[in-house]
């Protein structure tokens, strides 16, 4: 499949106005980075499902690196246990619809930011919509329901999907390109029993820290720059200090992106 | 030794500690062994079938043993063997 990057030809892309470019001047410096990238960031749409501790801070980092326009899912209200990593919102926020808070936050970072909010979590009722707006996908759902319901959509619409997620000090990220690598379903088909959507430990140096790597991956998707985590999971363990790229491999009998899968 | 790197859910078998050393052979043998000093991780590790549960993954020096020889594969000294369960945190 072609990546953002691929899709958009110079003479289609926005440019960049005075103000723009000493914004960015300083990572327009970047080796190989350039005034194209930049243009490439401003050009991209991405959706992020869930705008907490993991996801508000991709879209944080995303809007401060020029990204065009965020779609962003996430229902309920700021409570007071979201403020130990949930970057958008601060005390003052606390009982206000958590996507008006992330909304109003992310403008005051990019008040040029286009934002598509969802008051809602992902679901199989909205995930379509959701992800058809998109050039690129981040997933950071601490609901696997959700995970899944992305993963499908991504891959029925054949777009990247930046999967990051964590428990505890550990944490993974990888990027899935459908057709070309596996997707969420090949590398673990089922949930932990164990898991629940509130029960795991979480301190916002894990959340970020694999933030950070899914920010970064969809900076290479949409430029084309550097590496990015195709065909690897890249496994983190804070407490023991560990970085470890895992070789993941597409599984024949998926039933998402397999053989198996039914068609749309 | 061959080092085995614990997940958090599975260090309460193991005093909390996140990496074991354990004799070479293979990842069968070193869940074996890891059973011994860690009574009550293997059925962490294992389904009612004895397979490796399907949210959990297995990588002997970074390459899954799925696409080696499962849990018959070798593992030598100095190998890494990371277990790797799902994760949705955020």
């Amino acid at each position: 499949m072609n990546s953002p990057a691929e899709h958009k030809e110079l003479n289609e892309l926005p440019p960049l106005s005075e103000f723009e470019l000493q914004l960015y001047a300083r990572q327009l410096t970047l080796p190989e980075f350039g005034l194209e990238a930049q243009q490439k960031l401003k050009a991209a749409t991405v959706m992020i499902s869930r705008v907490g501790g993991l996801g508000g801070t991709v879209a944080m980092l995303l809007a401060r690196a020029g990204v065009g326009s965020l779609v962003l899912a996430h229902d309920g209200v700021i409570e007071h246990e979201n403020l130990n990593r949930m970057h958008l919102a601060f005390r003052e926020d606390l009982g206000k619809p958590r996507i008006e808070v992330f909304r109003e936050t992310l403008l005051k970072i990019n008040p040029d930011l286009r934002l598509v909010c969802e008051p809602e979590n992902v679901t199989e009722a909205n995930a379509a919509r959701l992800v058809a707006q998109a050039d690129i996908v981040v997933d950071g759902s601490p609901s696997f329901e959700e995970r899944y319901a992305m993963n499908r959509e991504a891959v029925r619409q054949n777009k990247p999907l930046v999967m990051a997620a964590m428990s505890s000090l550990e944490g993974y990220a990888s990027t899935f390109l459908p057709g070309e690598t596996p997707c969420l379903s090949c590398i673990y088909p089922e949930p932990p029993e164990y898991w629940t959507v509130l029960g795991f430990p979480v301190i916002a140096t894990s959340s970020v820290l694999v933030a950070t790597i899914a920010a970064m991956e969809v900076i290479k998707l949409v430029t084309g720059y550097g590496e990015t985590l195709a065909g690897q999971l890249l496994y983190c363990d804070l407490s023991s200090n560990i970085f470890q790229r895992m070789q993941i491999e597409r599984r024949h009998d998926c039933e998402v992106c397999g053989a198996a899968a039914q068609p749309a | 030794m061959a080092t085995v790197f614990i997940p958090t859910p599975m260090r309460k078998f193991t005093q909390n500690k996140s990496r074991i050393s354990l004799a070479a052979g293979t990842v069968a043998a070193l869940f074996a062994e890891l059973e011994q000093s860690c009574p009550g991780v293997s059925a962490q590790i294992y389904d009612a079938e004895g397979a490796i549960k399907r949210y959990i993954n297995v990588f002997v020096n970074g390459k899954d043993i799925r696409n080696l020889a499962g849990v018959q594969t070798p593992v030598e000294d100095r190998d890494d063997v990371y277990i790797v369960p799902a994760m949705a945190g955020g």
